[in-house]
């Protein structure tokens, strides 16, 4: 299943969708349209269970939640169905989508349990009555079976809708501080679940990076008098502090072979350096006279976005780490900072300074357009391109403290993501598990 | 450093790190405590408070010293020289506005700004250390030119090492 629906600016964004369901739910494969979602938004509403298990208000909570953090979703309040939100039959027989169509609904998701421990769940376009994609799913005794089901439909819900499942099979790194002059690293799922602290230490990190395995975590830690790199194996939870003559290490970025990018001092200026899989430091990755940080590599290793003031200002520059060719991104503004390069290596997205605070924009490299993600208010910066290249995390003040928050290349409603009490900052998409 | 000594080195910091960082998400590494610093006598105290005391300011977005830096650091210098059993840390800062870590290397270079001109002024290089923190630690909490013109600074952190 691949891109089927790219792009939901439009008045009537198209889908359509070959769906391959497993032999337990029959159905041939369709093609499928949905029609009349408005502009970035799909209203979504889950019918009510059928099959009468008590897990069933479990289950559409779980996936509610997860939905509600999908920037094109909006969820649909069922007391504003014409008759209430229930169906006939989960499989769509006898399911009168018109009183679901005029409260605007787009997509329906029926559940029909089979008991307690097994469950169909379905998705439906309402414009048509059709049926897009199902899957029955075996639910374990335990609480969390029930939101490891949420977690795999929604993925595959993303992988039919937009061809990339990866958010609800991801991993995040991301800075929280616990004091004025402490701050560490923790992990979560990107809907919050698995909240753990990777890091305790005296001083602040920052910056984390995941290696391509999802092993390590390596991230710039800063003590009352000097720069180290943190490198956390993320399954013993041991660190270790790297330090650098120069006493400055600036944004590590691990590149898809292991090795890493990082800003280092070697000089005068703050540059971007290549380590080798053993953090020894190997080669400088780019000359200048300015300071150069914040390196962003594309899974294929051979595009490196990063911020340089070789111009005067900061500004966003792209170097083909194959032939050496440097060129300038960010074309308007005079801060363009943080960029994060897509991992498919299509889009570099950044911070651009304006007015009070920073905004993210998005750069098409193959039409070198840009397109503005975020709207504040307060400051939206440290964009990150999640492993499916569509979403992107970000860390914003618009909530008063620095939160985490995550929108789309195409821009959308930036919901919140969950992280626990306190603030979040420097988010960081891990490798995601591949079913 | 020829390679092979710089992956000795390299091998040295990672074995004296692991040995200090153990569980990290139950121990706290032990680094950058006050363990590698001796009390200072009465006198070096005093020169101790006379090169702190000094801030030297920025402008936005820029790490060249003003002419009132200069003659800020000059005073420092004597008193470097003439302790020098004390060491300097010459902490970069910015103001909020920039991102993290943009400010962090700016940060750097407006402390390896005052380092070099201290250095030019005969200060040795082993006296002295340079870190940057970037925006993390505002000297003033708040907006506003005022504000942020507090912030863009050096600041000068003593200590009689071990």
């Amino acid at each position: 299943m691949k891109g089927i629906l790219p792009d939901l600016r439009g008045l009537i964004p198209l889908l359509a969708l070959l769906v391959l369901l497993p032999p337990a739910v029959k159905a041939a494969p369709l093609s499928v349209q949905v029609v009349g979602a408005g502009e970035n938004t799909v209203n979504l509403l889950q019918a009510d269970p059928t099959g009468g298990s008590g897990r069933a208000a479990a289950l559409r909570k779980a996936v509610n939640d997860n939905m509600s953090l999908i920037p094109f979703i909006r969820i649909v309040n069922p007391a504003g169905i014409p008759g209430g939100a229930g169906i006939a039959s989960a499989a769509g027989e006898g399911v009168d989508f018109k009183r679901f169509a005029l409260a605007q609904v787009h997509l329906l998701i029926s559940a029909g349990w089979q008991g307690s421990s097994q469950v169909e769940l379905r998705c439906f376009s309402v414009a048509d009555g059709r049926f897009m994609f199902g899957n029955r799913y075996a639910v374990g005794p335990a609480e969390k079976d029930i939101l490891d089901v949420a977690d795999t439909f929604c993925a595959d819900f993303l992988e039919a809708v937009i061809g990339r499942g990866d958010f609800f099979r991801s991993v995040m790194a991301f800075v929280k501080s616990d004091g004025p002059m402490k701050k560490d690293i923790w992990s979560m799922k990107p809907n919050g679940r698995g909240l753990t602290r990777l890091t305790n230490m005296k001083g602040e990190a920052l910056s984390p990076t995941w290696s391509p395995d999802g092993r390590r975590v390596l991230f710039t830690h800063i003590d009352k008098r000097s720069h180290g790199l943190g490198v956390c194996d993320t399954g013993s939870r041991t660190v270790q502090r790297v330090r650098f003559p120069g006493n400055t290490v600036i944004g590590p970025a691990y590149m898809p072979d292991g090795r890493v990018a990082v800003g280092l001092t070697d000089g005068r200026n703050p540059s971007i350096f290549l380590l080798g899989q053993s953090l020894q430091k190997e080669r400088r990755l780019d000359e200048s006279s300015a300071i150069d940080v914040s390196p962003s590599v594309d899974t294929s290793g051979s595009l490196m976005a990063f911020t340089s003031s070789r111009l005067g200002s900061p500004q966003v520059f792209l170097k083909d780490l194959r032939s050496g060719a440097v060129r300038r991104i960010s074309r308007e503004g005079s801060y363009n900072t943080d960029p994060s390069i897509s991992p498919d290596g299509s889009l570099v997205a950044y911070a651009r300074q304006e007015g009070g605070g920073h905004r993210i924009y998005v750069h098409d490299l193959i039409t070198d357009q840009e397109r503005q993600v975020s709207f504040g208010p307060g400051s939206d910066e440290k964009p990150a391109f999640a492993p499916d290249s569509y979403f992107i995390a970000f860390m914003s003040t618009r909530g008063g403290v620095r939160q985490l928050y995550v929108t789309t290349r195409n821009g959308g409603d930036a919901k919140r993501l969950p992280t626990g009490p306190g603030d979040a900052s420097f988010p960081a998409w891990g490798p995601a598990t591949r079913r | 450093m020829n390679r092979l000594t710089g992956l000795k080195l390299l091998c040295l910091t990672l074995a004296l790190t692991l040995g200090l960082a153990a569980g990290c998400a139950k121990k706290e590494v032990g680094q950058g405590g006050d363990d590698d610093e001796l009390a200072m006598t009465e006198s070096e105290r005093q020169a101790a408070a006379s090169i702190s005391n000094g801030v030297i300011y920025f402008e936005y977005d820029r790490f060249d010293l003003a002419a009132q830096s200069k003659e800020t650091l000059s005073r420092k210098a004597p008193t470097l020289k003439q302790f020098p059993q004390l060491r300097v840390v010459i902490e970069g800062h910015c103001d909020e506005r920039g991102t993290e870590e943009y400010n962090l290397a700016l940060g750097e270079r407006r402390a390896r700004a005052a380092y070099e001109y201290l250095l030019n002024l005969g200060v040795p290089a082993s006296q002295m250390e340079t870190v940057s923190f970037g925006k993390l630690h505002p000297a003033v909490l708040g907006s506003g030119e005022a504000v942020w013109a507090k912030n863009r600074r050096d600041e000068f952190k003593v200590f009689k090492p071990r």
